[in-house]
């Protein structure tokens, strides 16, 4: 209902527009002179809009006057330009006159003039587009090039100098949007350079009057320009600038990092690092400047030397009940050959015991397999050797606490880990399993085997020290060794040994004991060789780490100690100086092997001059058996040792 | 010593300009010669004919400015003032109106328009030029203009006259051409919208007979040396 409502008054003004439409006329609406355009100054052409007709049939009519003149004229030529134009000939075109131009649309009920204009030919003037446009392709040296001809539009006069054109160009390559657009002036040719091969052009080209209007475009010339080799001395220029500048930066980062390429291409080959062994003189060829250099002069030793030039193996300190001191005196150590042996008795397997009162040897030639991280040397020629015999001891029946014997090494020293069974001869305390460990530590204290040559009477020193665990069993040997076989008394060694054996006490006498001693007790104690003082006075120096316990017992050394061996006298007598209670650090239970992770140092001082070795000990850990170790530090030692022998 | 460098850089500085002023006055005074005497730099026919053409090419350019200027800020609406009634002073010198019209000139004839042209504008330029600069209606760019515009106008002249001589030198014109008078200007008036009329007339005028000046040479040039870039 409301659509139908609505859609009345829709209908009828509709209806009212159409008859409006048709009954009502008008005077025509006022028609609008467009343009006037002359193509080559001496005809134009001027075209109107028409407005609304009115309804009638409306007439057009195009009126001018001329400049200064009153006399009006019509339009000579309607249809020569078209539907609403008037064209006007050569002989009606005046140069340099002013038009005044009027449409007159007239139709029955009127007519309706348009504004006036004022039209001079000369500004007017806008000419056909340039005809017969030719595109060539042109070689030069550089490369092709395109070579635009064209001519100018037919009708316009330039010969005479009538009017003068002056001409545009552009071109673009297929598929490009912009047009790259080019004046040529007044001339008829161009060029175009800097082509790409085998790119399709568009060349377009228009032209214009001094003062006037631009023609249009004329129709596209297309172009192909042909492959081409670009030759362009720019770009290679470019180019080899470029492979300059990257082969100077590799050449540059080739030289900083030469070492590693040297080192990727060429391997070092590994030369010989004997010492003395003098590369020149073998590159200079002869051979026998070479091998004599490798001569020791000094070696073997020949001359006396000083106790410093001793070479401490082990030193065993026997408490008072036993206060024997056994010294070897002559027998060389195998070095690296104290292995750790298995006494019958002992429970522990592997461990390197020693015997209280040998801390030997002659089994250090069995087992060689208990040898164990540590190198050996090529320069040491007393790997060989294996004296064993000064040691033993008239007390072998006490099983053999092997140790593991250290390797010579230039000025260094190795520990072993060395477990010590318990003696048999302390079987008279209970002996737990766990409780009682021995824990020898050798220190094997070697100098230099080839000193420089400088130096003589170069001892090696090998200084073990050995731990057993004897109950109050302290043994302290102090010996000399010769370490080279083939001049078994030419040269005196010292080997001091210094092996102190310790007892680790078991639970229930830790438990027990806590203090001193009975007097019957002799515990054993690690010592370690500090070192050789000028006076022949070998210092020893109280092991502090040993007082790890698993219980985290306190044990203070009280007491006298008796770890600093004053001399040795004539009567091979080895002189122990009463030292100050030490005090010991409280350490972890944790670090039960922490015994043998102190440090020893030992310098070991030579009668020569440049070897004084720095020998670092690796303190053994009681790897191998986890036993705890406990002890006591306890010392109790009696005023001297007897040194067995000494060789001197 | 900054003084000291200053002077000597004024020093060198004027020693400069005094070697390029004297190459260019050199140059520019170096007569035509007419029998070839010696140190003088001969100017061919179509050196001469093309300075004259952009000289005038100029000239035109600098009128057209100003009458377009003129037009917008004086009168923005054509209808303004009513029907104008363009006078120009010189609508009495007969000038060809068309390109046969030109081409049917000989070239003594043509040579003589254009001078008769350039004469009867030197005047009222001058005049012109005055009031602008004495009224400040104008800015200094139009004022400038103006100026530059009589100027050219004279040196345009001068010119012609020239290339007239050679012409005459080459035999190609007879010895017909001569000064002229310059005709007396049409609407000598002083009152201001007068003053104003006859100015934007005189800019329209001058800008249209300026163009036929140019016209006019090249056709000449181009009947004259038809190979040189017709």
């Amino acid at each position: 209902m409301r659509r139908a409502v609505g859609s009345v008054p829709l209908l009828l003004m509709l209806f009212f527009i159409g008859h409006a439409k048709e009954t009502r006329y008008s005077p025509p609406g006022k028609p609008k002179l467009t343009s006037c355009r002359s193509p080559e100054k001496e005809t134009f052409t001027c075209w109107w809009e028409p407005g609304s007709d009115g309804g009638l049939p409306t007439t057009y009519a195009l009126y001018y006057r001329k400049e200064n003149s009153d006399a009006v004229y019509e339009c000579p030529d309607y249809h020569t330009a078209g539907e609403n134009s008037c064209f006007f000939n050569k002989n009606d075109t005046s140069i340099w006159v002013n038009y005044n131009i009027t449409v007159v649309a007239t139709n029955a009920l009127g007519s309706n003039f348009s504004d006036p204009v004022d039209v001079d030919v000369v500004y007017i003037v806008q000419p056909h587009t340039p005809e017969n446009v030719t595109v060539t392709v042109m070689e030069d040296k550089d490369g092709p090039f395109l070579r635009v001809s064209w001519e100018p539009p037919r009708k316009a006069d330039t010969r005479s100098g009538w009017i003068t054109l002056i001409y545009e160009l552009r071109v673009k390559l297929e598929g490009e949007e912009e047009w790259e657009e080019h004046r040529a002036g007044q001339q008829k040719m161009f060029n175009i350079f800097s082509l790409r091969s085998g790119g399709m052009y568009l060349v377009q080209v228009r032209c214009k009057p001094d003062h006037g209007f631009w023609s249009e475009w004329s129709s596209t010339t297309y172009i192909k320009v042909p492959d081409y080799f670009p030759r362009e001395t720019s770009v290679w220029i470019l180019i080899a600038v470029f492979s300059a500048f990257i082969f100077f930066i590799l050449t540059w980062i080739l030289n900083l990092k030469s070492n590693s390429v040297k080192h990727c291409l060429l391997p070092p080959v590994p030369g010989p690092k004997i010492k003395g062994f003098d590369k020149q003189l073998l590159k200079n060829g002869r051979s026998e400047e070479v091998f004599s250099a490798l001569v020791v002069p000094g070696f073997p030793p020949t001359t006396s030397s000083d106790c410093e030039d001793l070479l401490v193996e082990y030193l065993e300190v026997y408490t008072p009940e036993e206060q024997e001191l056994i010294l070897e005196e002559g027998k060389d150590l195998q070095e690296g050959c104290l292995k750790s042996k298995g006494s019958p008795s002992d429970s522990d397997s592997g461990r390197g015991s020693c015997d209280s009162h040998t801390l030997l040897m002659e089994k250090c030639g069995e087992g060689e397999g208990k040898e164990e991280k540590h190198q050996e040397r090529a320069q040491k020629g007393k790997r060989q050797q294996k004296h064993q015999t000064g040691w033993e001891e008239g007390d072998v029946s006490h099983t053999r606490e092997d140790v593991l014997s250290p390797d010579m090494s230039e000025g260094r020293v190795k520990t072993w880990p060395s477990v010590f069974s318990p003696l048999p001869q302390y079987s008279s305390r209970p002996l737990d399993h766990q409780g009682s460990l021995e824990t020898a530590r050798q220190l094997c204290l070697s100098d230099s085997l080839f000193p420089p040559p400088s130096t003589s009477s170069h001892l090696s020193y090998n200084a073990k020290e050995g731990l057993a665990l004897g109950s109050g069993q302290q043994e302290f040997y102090l010996g000399k060794k010769q370490t080279h076989p083939s001049n078994p008394q030419s040269q005196p060694r010292w080997h001091l040994q210094a092996h102190s054996d310790f007892n680790i006490s078991s639970m229930d006498r830790k438990q027990a004991a806590s203090g001193l001693q009975l007097p019957g007790f002799r515990s054993t104690e690690y010592v370690e060789v500090q070192r050789v003082n000028q006076e022949d006075m070998v210092i020893l120096q109280p092991l502090f780490s040993s007082s790890c316990q698993r219980d985290g017992h306190l044990q203070i050394g009280q007491g006298e100690d008796y770890s600093k061996v004053k001399g040795v006298d004539s009567g091979n007598m080895l002189l122990l100086q009463r030292e100050v209670e030490v005090k010991r650090e409280e350490e972890d239970g944790d670090r039960y092997s922490c015994d043998i992770q102190d440090r020893v140092t030992e310098s070991c001082y030579t009668t020569s001059t440049a070897a004084s070795s720095q020998v670092t000990g690796k303190p053994t850990s009681c790897a191998g058996t986890a036993m705890p170790v406990q002890e006591e530090m306890v010392l109790a030692a009696n005023g001297y040792v007897d040194a067995a022998t000494m060789l001197l | 010593m900054p003084e000291n460098f200053r002077s000597v850089s004024a020093v060198w500085v004027g020693l400069v300009c005094l070697l390029f002023y004297s190459r260019l006055v050199r140059v520019g005074a170096a007569p035509i010669c007419t029998n070839g005497q010696a140190g003088c730099h001969i100017l061919s026919l179509a050196d001469l004919f093309d300075r004259v053409i952009q000289h005038s090419a100029r000239m035109h350019g600098i009128s057209s400015d100003l009458h377009s200027e003129f037009e917008q800020y004086f009168f923005p609406s054509k209808n303004h003032i009513g029907r104008v009634n363009r006078i120009c002073h010189t609508s009495t010198i007969l000038t060809p109106n068309g390109k046969e019209n030109a081409q049917r000139l000989a070239r003594e004839e043509l040579t003589e328009v254009i001078l008769k042209l350039l004469v009867a504008w030197r005047d009222p330029l001058w005049h012109f030029q005055q009031s602008i600069a004495h009224h400040h209606d104008f800015n200094n760019f139009s004022s400038n203009k103006a100026l530059e515009m009589s100027d050219m106008v004279h040196e345009l002249r001068k010119g012609v006259e020239k290339v007239a001589e050679k012409m005459q030198m080459l035999g190609i014109i007879s010895n017909s051409v001569n000064s002229l008078t310059s005709p007396e200007a049409l609407i000598p008036s002083d009152r201001a919208e007068w003053r104003l009329m006859k100015d934007y007339v005189l800019l329209y005028c001058f800008r249209r007979d300026s163009n036929k000046v140019q016209n006019y040479l090249k056709i000449l040039k181009c009947r004259i040396i038809p190979q040189h870039e017709c």
